[in-house]
């Protein structure tokens, strides 16, 4: 059966399985209604001319695998960041894991969406911010039909969140090909600090399709900082759909690492709706064999004198490809805007392709608005200057990626995720030497 | 030339000048000193036009008549120049095409034709070798890039080529080593005369080593609190501004 | 920074009046309204054509028939009524001239007034020049000095008459007849245009130049130019382009293509002012224009453009770069004012081995207009060590303006090295402060600032076309300070 018709199909199945008495019901039902009008996105739309889903959508994905399916702490440790004390919500085939999971409800909330959307107690958060500032496209219309079961993150004034969160979700491969839709909810209240690592992880080579919504409230001098990890299987793809909307004087950062998967599109959206906001859109992308990843970001500048830095780096060898599509939007309203956006890229084959399109849309006088893109290959006279000292071809290579993608690396706010990229950036480049950082 | 009375001013409605009176003659070379946020920047951007500041009371007279509601560019049209302290960047404007435009405004506005191009160019030629000016100099885009010296350099030039009735000079000094400062200084006599004034504004008594003044005023809180020849200035120098808030208590 | 002589100087002192505002009154002959077979092959009957041309125009309307008009530009406008417009219109007492004298001297006046007197022209700038007034050219000057050194240059309805293995041979080579609906409709409907070729080894001497006006109202114009630039030549050719003001909205649907063959040169400057609408938007000119050149070996082509006019422009002279070591550039400065709508840039397209593209995009928007520079740059995986270096700027005046860039960078070889800029600036209160302080009012002021953020490519352009596109961008911009 064709995905469309399955997931059609299977929708009267999943409200039989969900309250529909609840208030999020009438919001799926038309997020239903829009997935069917509109479809699966194809080549066409000019949002997806660089990236085809057509290879993916073809698998015959089992959409709420039945069984509960365990795994071993012992298996699953190396993809968390261990050495350090998390809060973690751990998902496993799209169910919550009690066991590996360590939640809070101690003067903030971090748990399960799924509670969240049926519990009187979350009732008033789910109705301000629950799909208030994600898009009616295609995909993320999808996801909010079938919204159920993801991280709910409630942060109350004031809060200063010590331990970081870690949203972890496996899939173990007990179905021939597994198609998951998290759904995560992260308010911050005023002055309130939040720092959050999130990695889909894939425990067989059977494919997957993740196609994930989040929508992140940040409220007057909220701080939060999001790391997004994505090292998975080269037969899981994912798209994440994520909604930041912030408040005067909040400073949101998203950190988006993109090393593994088969197809990855990140649709990564800026609201800002305050004045004196910071936005900070930072990633580094590392591909190889027929690898994809597409970064589509959006910073819509409403109001005055906020700014935005958008640093992206890209290395592509083999038949990889990488498309940045950074998109700056200064209404007429949003004086003295600083936005910031930065693309550079290296091709280390000549089989990679590069596609990047970094858009402005100007409509107020008084900003500064500049955009760089770069493509070109590495230094060969820096190489040459460290093999003249010793330093053999490859790892020389590798020292100079490294400093190419340091600027993202060194805005890393948590010490243990700053060194766990590095080691798995070591072992993309697949060399020993440690990282300096 | 100029007559200052009882000007105040304010911008944002914080109040700078409060009740300021100066008087300035042909053929004299006034300086106005004073500690940071006296006010001396304020007044000379007031006396050019800049429309950031109200004034609540009091006028500005040139050669009898009165000024305070004239546009910035009628304003230099009468023979006022402020060489600015931090002189703006203009991309792609050449400092010849500026100054170009710059004569020819002004000449327009005194119903003159525009300067035959030989005129000018002679014209350049002298003042750029009054300040030591590379030819290469005057093709670069105004301003940009420039250092400290060669801004300031290019304001007195702009000077030499205006031939101005009123000349200030704010913070002249400043971002100058002693050889710029020189030439500078040199510069500005040169064109002194009888018939024109020049006001210095400046924080330190160094440039009145070179540009003599014949008044030197004490800017405080936004009133002239002491007036005297060149020797304030090296009385101020050796007992700093202290003195002078000290001696008003 | 190059050598700044004395003579440089004198230059940039020397003071040039422009003249503007006119008004012509000269007998057309005008088609009935409206397109179908029939109009196409009437078209090519009164221009006496060959059969080959007759079908090639034939084809070219039966594919526009089954086009849509495109949508994905950032430009809204009432779709023009195809059906509305007569696709031919030529002064009546149409002259067969030789030289000048014989122009009919109202004509002449019209150029006089545009500030192109010919015979000034001729005189200083040692320009050729072919007008093309409501798609039927006029006159062209030099002809004679060109054809000893084997140049032709002459309406493209006589070179199909006179050199039509030339004509068969390149025309629609570049720019295919099913290449755009506007590409299409003028294949099957231009009326004529300049053609212009340049023999091996042979470095034209003077520069060459087209003006187009549209005249006559209801009118659409669809010229079709096509310069040949044989092996080693060089050729600089400049194209100039007027519409005097009228309520309702004109067509100008033109097609360039330029084909320079191994190691030539094609410079080719464009200062574009069709009417762009009054203040409250009426009326003005629809500027959807398909340019393109295709560069051999060693070739070199570079576009230059200043817009000014027009009050919808849809154009993107664009470069393919087949042979090794082409290079193609694009200078482009686009003012928008009131509510005219610019939707402009380029697209080089890298397929030999180490070509070299250059983009120089300058956007000015005041008043309500939207301005937007579109350009894509293609490195194919057989590209080897190709270079591109993109900049684009945006100034904005005033807050009822849209300044956007989509570039579009596509890269498939692991050597090319890309780089690409854009920035949005405004007009700083400082440097208008400071231009006032130095006796210049605001108006002139911002002219000078304009001038300035423009240099890059106004130097570009030929020394008396810069002159006029400086002024241009001054009366462009008039009354958008307030």
């Amino acid at each position: 059966m064709e995905l469309t018709d399955k997931l059609l199909s299977s929708y009267v199945a999943f409200e039989n399985r969900v309250d529909t008495n609840s208030d999020i019901h009438e919001i799926r039902s038309k997020a239903f209604q829009n997935f069917e009008n509109l479809g699966f996105p194809t080549k066409k739309l000019e949002a997806w001319k660089y990236t085809s889903l057509n290879s993916v959508l073809k698998q015959d994905y089992s959409l709420f695998p039945n069984k509960e399916n365990a795994i071993q702490l012992a298996d699953v440790q190396k993809y968390f960041i261990h050495d350090i004390d998390t809060y973690k919500l751990v998902f496993i085939d799209g169910k919550y894991s009690s066991f590996l999971s360590e939640s809070t409800h101690d003067t903030f909330d971090v748990c399960l969406m799924s509670a969240a959307l049926t519990k009187p107690k979350y009732k008033a958060v789910i109705e301000n911010y629950f799909n208030k500032i994600a898009k009616k496209d295609n995909l993320t219309s999808l996801n909010t039909a079938f919204a159920n079961e993801g991280a709910y993150i409630y942060i109350p004034r004031n809060v200063e969140v010590e331990k970081p969160i870690q949203i972890l979700n496996f899939t173990t491969g007990s179905e021939a090909a597994t198609m998951l839709q998290p759904r995560n909810l992260i308010v911050v209240e005023q002055n309130a600090h939040v720092q959050i690592i999130e990695r889909h992880q894939s425990l067989t080579s059977n494919p997957v399709l993740t196609n994930a919504v989040t929508e992140v409230f940040a409220a007057k001098d909220a701080t939060v900082d999001i790391y997004k990890i994505q090292n998975d299987d080269t037969n899981a793809s994912l798209v994440d759909n994520s909604y930041i909307e912030q408040k005067s004087n909040s400073i949101v950062s998203v950190h988006t690492f993109s090393f593994g998967g088969n197809i990855t599109r990140n649709n990564l959206n800026f609201y800002q709706k305050g004045e004196h906001i910071d936005s900070i859109l930072k990633g580094i992308t590392i591909l190889e064999g027929k690898q994809h990843v597409d970064h589509h970001t959006l910073v819509h500048h409403i109001e005055p004198n906020c700014e935005s830095h958008q640093d992206y780096k890209g290395i592509y060898n083999e038949r990889s490809t990488g498309v940045f599509n950074g998109k700056v939007v200064v209404d007429k309203e949003a004086q003295k805007t600083n936005a910031y956006q930065k693309s550079n890229n290296v091709l280390l084959s000549d089989k990679a392709t590069i596609n990047a399109k970094p858009q402005l849309e100007i409509f107020a006088d008084d900003v500064k608005c500049s955009h760089g893109c770069t493509i070109g290959q590495l230094d060969d006279d820096a190489l040459f200057y460290m093999q003249q000292r010793g330093i053999p071809e490859k790892e020389g290579k590798a020292l100079l990626m490294f400093a190419f993608a340091n600027t993202v690396l060194e805005s890393v706010k948590i010490p243990e995720v700053k060194q766990r990229i590095a080691k798995i950036i070591a072992n993309k480049l697949n060399v020993k030497i440690g990282f300096d950082l | 030339m100029l007559k200052i009375e009882n000007l105040q001013a304010s911008i944002d409605d914080k109040s700078i000048l409060k009740g300021l009176n100066l008087e300035v003659k042909a053929g004299e070379v006034h300086a106005i000193m004073g500690p940071n946020g006296a006010g001396k920047s304020t007044l000379a951007n007031i006396i050019a036009g800049k429309d950031d500041y109200e004034i609540t009371e009091g006028t500005i007279e040139l050669n009898g008549e009165d000024i305070s509601e004239l546009a910035p560019e009628e304003r230099a049209h009468n023979g006022v120049f402020l060489s600015f302290q931090y002189p703006v960047e203009i991309p792609g404007v050449s400092v010849t095409n500026f100054i170009k435009t710059a004569i020819n405004e002004t000449r327009k506005a005194k119903g003159l034709e525009d300067m035959p191009a030989k005129d000018m160019l002679k014209m350049i030629r002298e003042k750029s070798e009054l300040l030591e000016i590379d030819r290469k100099f005057l093709s670069r885009s105004l301003n940009e890039g420039f250092s400290g010296g060669e801004k300031k350099r290019n304001e007195i030039f702009q000077m030499a080529m205006l031939e101005p009735k009123l000349a200030i000079l704010d913070e002249t000094d400043s971002g100058l080593d002693i050889d710029a400062l020189r030439i500078v200084a040199n510069g500005v006599n040169k064109l002194k005369s009888k018939d024109n004034a020049v006001i210095v504004i400046t924080h330190y008594q160094r440039l009145l080593d070179y540009i003599v003044p014949d008044f030197v005023h004490v800017l405080h809180n936004g009133k002239i609190v002491k007036s005297g020849d060149a020797s304030l200035a090296i009385e101020l120098e050796a007992k700093g501004y202290d003195w002078i808030k000290q001696e008003l208590v | 920074m190059s050598k700044y002589t004395e003579d440089d100087l004198e230059q940039e002192l020397k003071t040039q009046e422009y003249k503007y505002g006119f008004y012509t009154d000269i007998e057309s002959e005008t088609f009935a309204k409206g397109l179908n077979e029939d109009v196409v092959i009437a078209i090519s009957k009164k221009k006496n054509e060959p059969q080959w041309m007759t079908d090639w125009r034939l084809e070219a309307y039966r594919v526009w028939k089954k086009m849509e008009e495109p949508e994905w530009a950032n430009v809204h406008y009432t779709k023009p009524k195809f059906q509305d417009i007569a696709y031919y219109s030529a002064p009546k007492e149409k002259p067969k001239l030789n030289s000048l004298d014989e122009v009919d001297p109202e004509l002449l006046d019209t150029f006089k007034r545009l500030g192109i007197s010919l015979d000034e022209q001729k005189k200083l700038a040692n320009v050729a020049v072919d007008i093309v007034m409501d798609s039927v050219s006029v006159a062209t000057t030099f002809k004679k000095t060109l054809g000893e050194k084997g140049i032709i240059f002459m309406p493209i309805s006589e070179a199909i008459q006179e050199h039509p293995e030339l004509v068969r041979k390149y025309l629609g080579t570049v720019v295919p007849t099913t290449d755009n609906f506007y590409a299409a409709l003028n294949s099957a409907v231009f009326s004529d245009g300049s053609f212009c070729y340049i023999p091996k080894g042979v470095r034209c001497p003077m520069e060459l130049s087209t003006y187009f006006r549209i005249n006559e109202g209801g009118t659409g114009q669809f010229e079709r130019t096509l310069v040949v630039a044989d092996k080693g030549s060089y050729v600089s050719y400049l194209e100039g382009c007027t519409a005097p003001s009228r309520d309702e909205n004109q067509l100008h649907a033109a097609v360039v293509e330029l084909i320079a063959l191994d190691d030539s040169e094609i410079k080719y400057s464009t200062v574009q002012n069709w009417y762009p609408g009054n203040k409250e938007g009426k009326g003005g000119v629809y500027n959807f224009v398909t340019k393109r050149a295709i560069c051999e070996t060693n070739a070199k082509v570079s576009w230059t453009q200043v817009e000014t006019g027009s009050a919808v422009t849809w154009k993107y002279p664009s470069c393919i770069l087949k042979g090794n070591n082409s290079v193609g550039e694009f200078y482009s400065i686009a003012v928008t004012n009131n509510h005219q709508q610019a939707d402009t840039g380029t697209k080089m397209i890298h397929l030999g081995k180490n070509t070299k593209s250059t983009i120089i995009s300058k956007g000015i928007s005041a008043g309500k207009s939207q301005n937007s520079y579109r350009g894509l740059v293609q490195i194919s995986s057989r590209a080897e060590n190709a270079r591109n270096f993109s900049q684009c700027d945006s100034l904005l005046m005033g807050n009822d303006c849209g300044a956007h860039t989509f570039p579009y960078i596509e890269v498939k070889n692991k050597s090319a090295q890309i780089e690409h800029e854009a920035t949005t600036s405004k007009i700083g209160e400082e440097q208008l402060f400071y231009c006032n302080q130095r006796g210049i009012d605001t108006e002139k002021a911002i002219a000078l600032i304009v001038n300035g953020f423009s240099k890059e490519v106004l130097n570009k352009l030929p020394m008396e076309f810069a002159v006029e596109a400086q002024k241009l961008l001054e009366i462009s911009l008039e009354g958008s300070v307030g």
